[in-house]
């Protein structure tokens, strides 16, 4: 099982967009993907959860991915979020 | 593109129209082009700029008694004029007869002149929709049409990805078909297509394995539908792993057909997807867009108003240094 802690960058937070960028990339690999922020946890392949997090700029979200391709997960997810979803 | 020539339109709507030939076999062969009419009264009386001469053109009760109003050099004078141009046909209303100088000169120049019973408004509005329907901008796209829930949804894609069956189960369902395998889609208005089966096919189908069966004769009358407004096209794909399907809804993609925009919804085929269910609620969807609800826009708009309720709270807390 591989962690990484990344805090969300761009300005307008994790809304649908971002979510739905996160999500078609997690739906890449083969691993179980999870998303955790607070106390919620969410299934990184599923839109609706991951719209659930409404994690908005400054919050930290927590990836965990477990399986074959556990740590290149990890790292697209990671890279995603600090890209800022290619917004500002 | 079709010609529709003036011996056809007689032959073939005669008695629609109340024909009656004033000048015997003359002109038959002229090609009427575009489905307008003109009253050319302004060109009676002299004025010939930017006179539309290229359209039917339809003599009522007032361009007759005007005519018969004239003195017989002026009669002459205007009758050269008028014929100098290269007009497809005149039609007489009412029953009238023009002048035997207006036809002399229609004679001499092989310019059809038609009689009928009509009133002018009548006439014209007939003429308009026969020729509306006659001229407008056809093609055939190879699908399937199915009416689901009022909405006209038109299903494409590749032979065999299952177009005829997903409109079988339809049909099964208690919705209606239009049109399979080929849909003779005509425009109607600036925005509207409209769909329907090429005559020879009916409402014929086939289906892998079964082969060709009648769906009025199966389903009964319920099940079919003669033609119907082309809305939404549900483009039918095999599932592709590397493709990304959208999944929010709030892009809306849109194709072009006969110059109409229409929404486009992608849907990836895969084993045990029930394309049916999926089908009425995408028929749902766009009665609830038509009728001013979008949901995904609504749902987004939501959340990115928490997300931004959160940041402000956030902000404010962390300048909080008490």
């Amino acid at each position: 099982m591989v962690e990484r802690e990344v805090a969300i960058v761009n300005r307008l937070g994790l809304h649908a967009r971002p979510a739905a960028q996160l999500v078609q990339k997690a739906s890449k690999f083969e691993s179980e993907i999870k998303l955790k922020r607070q106390n919620l946890e969410v299934n990184a392949k599923s839109i609706m959860g991951v719209m659930m997090l409404a994690a908005e700029m400054g919050s930290k979200i927590l990836i965990i991915a477990e399986g074959p391709d556990e740590r290149e997960a990890v790292e697209a997810l990671a890279q995603v979020v600090q890209g800022k979803f290619g917004e500002e | 593109m079709t010609t529709l020539t003036v011996g056809k339109l007689l032959s073939e709507k005669r008695e629609f129209f109340e024909f009656f030939p004033l000048l015997d076999n003359i002109g038959y062969e002229k090609n009427l082009t575009n489905s307008l009419t003109h009253r050319p009264g302004l060109a009676l009386a002299g004025y010939m700029e930017r006179f539309a001469h290229s359209r039917i053109q339809v003599l009522g009760q007032t361009e007759i008694s005007f005519l018969l109003s004239l003195s017989d050099e002026q009669l002459e004078d205007r009758m050269r004029q008028l014929f100098s141009f290269d007009i497809p046909l005149f039609i007489v209303t009412k029953g009238m007869v023009p002048p035997k100088k207006f036809l002399d000169h229609a004679a001499r120049t092989q310019t059809p002149v038609f009689q009928t019973n009509l009133s002018t408004t009548e006439l014209i509005t007939r003429l308009s929709i026969y020729l509306d329907s006659f001229f407008a901008p056809q093609t055939t796209i190879h699908g399937s049409l199915v009416d689901v829930y009022g909405v006209g949804l038109l299903y494409t894609g590749k032979s065999g990805i299952g177009k005829s069956e997903c409109a079988l189960d339809l049909v099964e369902r208690g919705h209606r078909l239009v049109a399979d395998d080929v849909v003779k889609i005509t425009k109607k208005a600036t925005q509207v297509i409209v769909g329907s089966a090429v005559e020879k096919l009916g409402h014929h189908m086939e289906v892998r394995g079964i082969g060709i069966i009648d769906i009025e004769k199966l389903f009964g009358i319920r099940a079919i539908r003669l033609q119907k407004r082309v809305e939404v096209e549900v483009r039918l794909e095999a599932w592709d792993d590397k493709k990304d399907y959208d999944r929010l809804g709030i892009d809306e993609h849109r194709t072009t057909i006969l110059g109409v925009e229409i929404p486009v919804v992608v849907i990836p085929v895969s084993p045990g997807k029930n394309i049916t269910v999926i089908s009425e609620v995408i028929s749902m969807n766009h009665m609830l867009k038509v009728y001013g609800e979008n949901t995904a826009q609504r749902f987004i708009q939501r959340l990115s108003e928490e997300i931004a309720r959160r940041r402000t709270t956030f902000t404010y807390l962390e300048a909080d240094t008490e």
